[in-house]
């Protein structure tokens, strides 16, 4: 059975003069089975960039993208119209996904006539009002509306809905509840656990906050500077995280609990204006990492399976070594 | 002990062609010489209406409606901010009371070097060039960045570092206030941390009360001493951080506490307040939060109840605790 979705060796470069490396040979896949998978990372991680050339809106400098078996960039008119269908994105901005001028029922008959998705006026409205109802919004109250009356939180149910019509096989959330407010993430992200689970609908989420990672579960890809430092399944990377760069993202994380404050002072940052170096043949986190060694200067870590964790793997030089000792 | 900021009363609306809309209404805060206040809610419930009033900049299509903003000067005396003239506002902001505003990583001239930008300031409030390159120099250094930025354009920084010298920028001065609106929101969690605690440090350095504005519970968990909560243009509760969080009074706090995603907790354990915050165009009647409050009596839908110290230290306005004390009496 072909994978989901496979990235292989993905590679975006951008500049000539001063190349900079948004996405560094970077592989991992999604099974044909419903999951959820989880990129996080700082800015300039390189995350948006592989949801754009995975949705297929850029082509990468090099690398492959697949889906269901096939290069997303070869595939015929036919093939590509079907992957529009079955891949569908969800964007940070809720703000702006919409056009102002229309009301919100034109989101929902534009879905219908481009995918075909009933025979008649009739029934494309029964279906509408139950994908409205399934995100918990009230079809009467909504369809008749214009974007601007209806809050953050509420446009990105509707794009919930929209989606719960079209019925992919894969969501791409770019950053979708990092503008709605806390009290309404929670119910967002339970659709997408639902969608994933009654559906059969997967999700490559892409979020620099960890916390909404850990809600959804799944899988996890910690990513650095367009490398991935480490790949597991969510409780266990977030709960013992190997890789020095996830020990501190995870920690960094503010807990809501006033008897849980942070005990230790950060070090002052490495000022990341000044590069260290423009050497990419070495670990990209040396120079913030506590616990760098010499080779972590001198040669890049392999992404490798570690030996006690069930499918985990870790790009750094420490865990090569306790490796190789075993 | 005197209370370096007491906001009284403070209403501000929104003028349209026709009407005035509320945004704010009689809103009491007080802020004590060198504490870490934070205010919390959700977008579109007044806080940034409120950091503007604390700060006297309401300009149209802004306007006071009722109350004044007390501001306590080193010689003891007081003067209402929101009511001084724009001349005596120009001296007492970044002397005495200083903002980093939402996004202001994005505040810089990009085609300035920094050090002008920073030292401009100082300058116009007739400091010398020697003197506030040294306080800057001094600022820049409270929050782990080095003189030889200063040299720099804002380009050539990387967005942490433009928080932080945005936040140099307003200590400058070391004024008795600074009122930082979402300062971390747009940052990672590794950068946000190390400003947080920069904040704390700050505190700790020059005694200097910080209001910070966060929808962010766990950024308010890490560093506030005291908790101002908001809802629709009103304060709903205000205490001690570790009360508010481990037993808030308000039903909205409590709401809001729980809708909080948190690690280590499972899908199940979040509830999920339901219904959306009102608009300032439809506020309701009464409480504003009876119509998605679980516990709503008669009362919650005619009669606004008032901010009272029902703990020690710890403001509400519900009218649930006035049945739960009769009840008991």
């Amino acid at each position: 059975m072909d994978n989901l979705l496979r990235i292989q060796d993905l590679t975006q470069v951008f500049g000539t003069r001063n190349p900079n490396y948004a996405v560094d040979r970077v592989s991992f896949s999604m099974p044909d089975e419903p999951s959820i998978l989880s990129l996080v990372g700082e800015s300039g991680s390189g995350k948006s960039t592989i949801a754009r050339i995975a949705l297929g809106l850029m082509k990468p400098t090099s690398g492959k993208v697949y889906f269901k078996g096939t290069d997303i960039f070869t595939g015929d008119r036919k093939w590509q119209k079907q992957f529009r269908r079955d891949v569908q994105p969800v964007f940070q901005d809720p703000y702006s996904a919409f056009n102002p001028a229309y009301r919100l029922k034109r989101v929902f008959n534009i879905a219908v006539r481009n995918f075909d998705l009933a025979q008649d006026q009739r029934k494309a409205q029964a279906r509408i009002e139950e994908s409205l109802d399934s995100v918990g919004l009230d079809p009467d109250d909504v369809l008749d509306k214009y974007p601007h009356q209806l809050s953050g939180g509420q446009r990105q149910r509707v794009m919930l809905a929209r989606l719960h019509l079209i019925r992919p096989r894969l969501i791409i959330a770019d950053e979708p509840v990092s503008m709605i407010d806390a009290s309404m993430r929670a119910s967002f992200l339970k659709l997408l656990v639902s969608f994933r689970d009654n559906l059969g609908i997967s999700t490559l989420f892409i979020t620099h906050d960890l916390t909404t990672s850990m809600y959804l579960g799944g899988r996890i890809i910690v990513l650095y500077k367009g490398r991935i430092m480490e790949h597991g399944d969510t409780p266990d990377v977030t709960r013992s995280p190997q890789h020095p760069y996830a020990k501190l993202l995870i920690n960094s994380i503010p807990v809501a609990d006033p008897s849980q404050r942070w005990d230790s002072m950060l070090p002052a940052s490495v000022d990341s204006a000044n590069r260290a170096s423009m050497n990419r043949d070495r670990c990209l986190f040396a120079e913030r990492c506590g616990q760098v060694m010499e080779t972590c200067w001198q040669q890049e870590p392999r992404v490798l399976p570690q030996e006690n964790a069930v499918q985990r793997d870790v790009a750094c030089h420490l865990y090569e070594k306790t490796l190789e000792n075993n | 002990m005197t209370i370096t900021l007491q906001i009284r009363d403070l209403s501000i609306g929104l003028q349209s062609t026709k009407k005035i809309t509320q945004i704010i209404s009689h809103v009491n805060l007080d802020v004590l010489p060198g504490e870490i206040i934070g205010i919390v809610g959700e977008s579109g419930c007044g806080k940034s209406t409120l950091a503007i009033g604390a700060l006297g900049l309401i300009e149209t299509p802004h306007v006071l409606q009722s109350g004044s903003v007390l501001l306590t000067l080193p010689d003891g005396s007081t003067t209402d901010v929101v009511r001084s003239s724009p001349e005596a506002l120009r001296d007492l902001r970044w002397r005495h009371i200083a903002y980093i505003p939402q996004g202001s990583m994005n505040i810089f001239n990009p085609v300035m070097r920094i050090r002008a930008q920073l030292t401009d300031t100082l300058v116009q409030h007739g400091i010398t060039e020697r003197e506030a390159i040294e306080r800057v120099t001094h600022a820049l250094h409270l929050v782990n960045l080095k003189p030889s930025v200063l040299d720099q354009y804002p380009h050539e920084l990387s967005g942490g570092m433009k928080q932080r010298t945005a936040i140099a920028a307003a200590i400058s001065m070391e004024p008795a206030v600074l009122i930082a609106d979402e300062p971390t929101t747009a940052l990672d969690v590794v950068t946000q941390r190390m400003i947080l605690q920069e904040l704390v440090k700050i505190r700790d350095t020059l005694g200097v009360a910080i209001i910070i504005i966060s929808h962010d519970m766990g950024v308010m968990a890490q560093v506030a001493d005291r908790i101002a909560v908001m809802y629709a243009g009103r304060i709903i509760e205000v205490g001690a951080v570790t009360d508010i969080f481990k037993a808030p009074l308000h039903p909205y706090a409590q709401a809001l506490l729980g809708s909080i995603l948190q690690s280590g907790h499972e899908t199940d354990q979040v509830e999920i307040l339901e219904g959306e915050s009102p608009s300032p165009w439809n506020y309701p009647t009464g409480c504003r939060f009876n119509p998605r409050c679980p516990h709503t009596m008669d009362r919650c839908r005619t009669e606004v109840p008032d901010l009272i110290l029902r703990r020690a230290s710890h403001q509400v306005a519900c009218h649930l605790l006035d049945e739960k004390v009769s009840n008991h009496g």
